[in-house]
């Protein structure tokens, strides 16, 4: 089976802080969060199915991350290297580069922790002319069938679809495994294969400012009963209660 | 231009419809509405047959909404016809958008070009109802077989326009504890919600009452958190609630940072004292 993840290379969201009326994006790179699920998802069904888990990463290639997904067990990673990106021009890089590997699943995450679009998916699976779906909490395959439960928020609903298949997962299908220091070794012989994309998105940021909402941040102290008398002086006074 | 609006909930076609105001829309739905000037209806929701229906359209401009499977459907027409695609727009005007980036820490003001591919945020838009002509639509499955519905439970309610809720984390503890929330709730006659964590990973809350960047997003008059540490996906979900109270054990959260009214103690004991009071005023 060829497996191919697809994962995201952006700024860790937990560290990105507002200075100013800025953001401050120069933070260390990380996979994105839930990227790191669909990597772990990929592996597992190499383990289970056999085959190559291939990754796929465009945009920032940063090589320690790179190494950190090699290290989890993906035998080898294709980085597209691009300075400006949209999901259009993501998904036609990434189309190109693995039509030739013919893959039987391709894995994504639900959403990056960057841009959160969540399309991209269904953007590539278009290109690619492969069935998608999205938010899975499940995969289970069994032949060329696979079953999937999805989670849509509001509802569940299980489905069914032949592979080859494109699948977005939600971080709750796995727990990614942190690898060992041996895997971290070993994953320098690992084979990345570079490659330059360069076209022009037609979306384009031009600016990114912070969203912050004001709040009042008063801290109530007190033993419980008081501080609770307090607020619920102070939501009357709001007007909320 | 033409103009193609779907989503499987009404509130974002209003939504989409205030976009273009002069423009004449198709609207495309699984329900019935009267604010756009031609309805093609839907017997199903299959997303892959309705992202192929609406590029066979051939529009200019397809608007979504941002509901999980109007964002697939929004991506797999966007890869049909090779249109650029932008999604959770909260403002449009002529080819500038924004939305919202990093987890909720940023807004980003982006440019583009026609045709294109929107999915919006909602608004509480009321629209003037017209004429709608009405075609009948049905849907068929193909590659991608639903084989079962699992619907959420009756007890289940709209967070989205409650306005009280009150909003338990793990720091509530365990399981047993959430009772103390749901009493204290009932008390103020709002809604139980939850963070990621509680309700996807810990399965304490049901997952449609999760609250954030990826569950639910809420406006209420007032949300109280209690024991939720305040990710910045968690956030992004309560940024447009009037008043925020946090009850947190941890003074240096990040949801001290952004709450209103703070109280550094233990959100069991809060509930208790809370609700016993809420109840005699």
């Amino acid at each position: 089976m060829n497996i191919v993840t697809c994962f995201k290379i952006v700024p860790d969201d937990t560290l990105i802080k507002i200075v100013g009326d800025k953001l401050d994006l120069n933070v260390p790179p990380k996979i994105s969060t839930y990227d790191k699920n669909a990597i772990e998802e990929g592996i597992r069904i190499k383990e289970k199915y056999g085959g190559k888990a291939i990754g796929v990463t465009a945009g920032n290639t940063d090589r320690k991350s790179i190494r950190e997904a090699l290290a989890m067990g993906l035998d080898e990673v294709i980085a597209i290297n691009m300075k400006e990106q949209d999901v259009m021009t993501t998904a036609e890089a990434i189309a190109e580069t693995i039509s030739s590997i013919k893959p039987d699943i391709i894995l994504t995450g639900e959403a990056t922790t960057d841009s959160s679009t969540s399309v991209f998916s269904s953007y590539l699976a278009s290109l690619l002319n492969y069935p998608v779906v999205t938010y899975a909490k499940s995969i289970s395959i069994e032949g060329n069938k696979v079953r999937v439960e999805r989670n849509l928020t509001t509802f569940q609903e299980i489905v069914e679809t032949d592979l080859p298949s494109i699948i977005s997962v939600v971080g709750e299908i796995n727990t990614p495994r942190i690898p060992s220091v041996k895997q971290i070794l070993e994953s320098s012989k690992k084979p990345v294969k570079n490659i330059d994309y360069n076209k022009q998105p037609r979306v384009k940021i031009v600016n990114v400012s912070p969203y912050v909402i004001i709040r009042k941040k008063i801290v109530i102290e007190g033993k419980m009963e008081e501080a609770v008398d307090k607020l619920l002086n102070y939501l009357s006074q709001e007007g909320v209660l | 231009m033409k103009i193609i609006a779907y989503s499987e909930d009404i509130d974002y076609i209003k939504t989409a419809v205030s976009y273009f105001p002069n423009e004449y829309v198709v609207g495309i739905s699984n329900k019935t509405t009267k604010v756009v000037d031609e309805l093609h209806l839907l017997d199903d929701v299959n997303e892959e047959f309705i992202a192929n229906y609406i590029a066979s359209l051939k529009p200019d401009v397809v608007v979504t909404g941002s509901t999980k499977r109007d964002k697939t459907v929004a991506g797999a027409v966007a890869g049909l016809l090779r249109y650029p695609i932008i999604t959770d727009v909260i403002d449009l005007s002529g080819n500038k958008a924004k939305r919202i980036v990093y987890s909720g820490m940023g807004i980003a003001e982006i440019e583009f070009s026609y045709p294109v591919v929107l999915t919006v945020s909602k608004k509480n838009i009321e629209i003037k109802e017209k004429e709608s002509k009405i075609i009948q639509v049905k849907t068929e499955m193909r590659r991608v077989r639903r084989v079962e519905i699992k619907s959420k439970g009756e007890s289940s309610v709209d967070l989205s326009s409650a306005q009280i809720i009150v909003s338990v984390g793990r720091g509530i503890g365990n399981k047993e504890n959430i009772k103390y929330a749901e009493e204290l709730a009932k008390a103020l006659g709002g809604a139980l919600g939850g963070s990621r964590p509680v309700t996807a990973e810990l399965g304490w809350l049901p997952e449609d009452r999760q609250i954030g960047l990826s569950g639910n997003k809420v406006k209420p008059k007032l949300y109280i958190a209690l024991g939720i540490s305040g990710q910045p996906q968690h956030l992004a979900g309560i940024k447009d609630a009037k008043i925020i109270v946090a009850v947190n054990k941890d003074k240096s959260a990040p949801i001290v940072e952004n709450a209103d009214y703070i109280i550094i103690g233990d959100a069991i004991e809060f509930c208790k004292a809370m609700t016993e009071k809420v109840k005699k005023k």
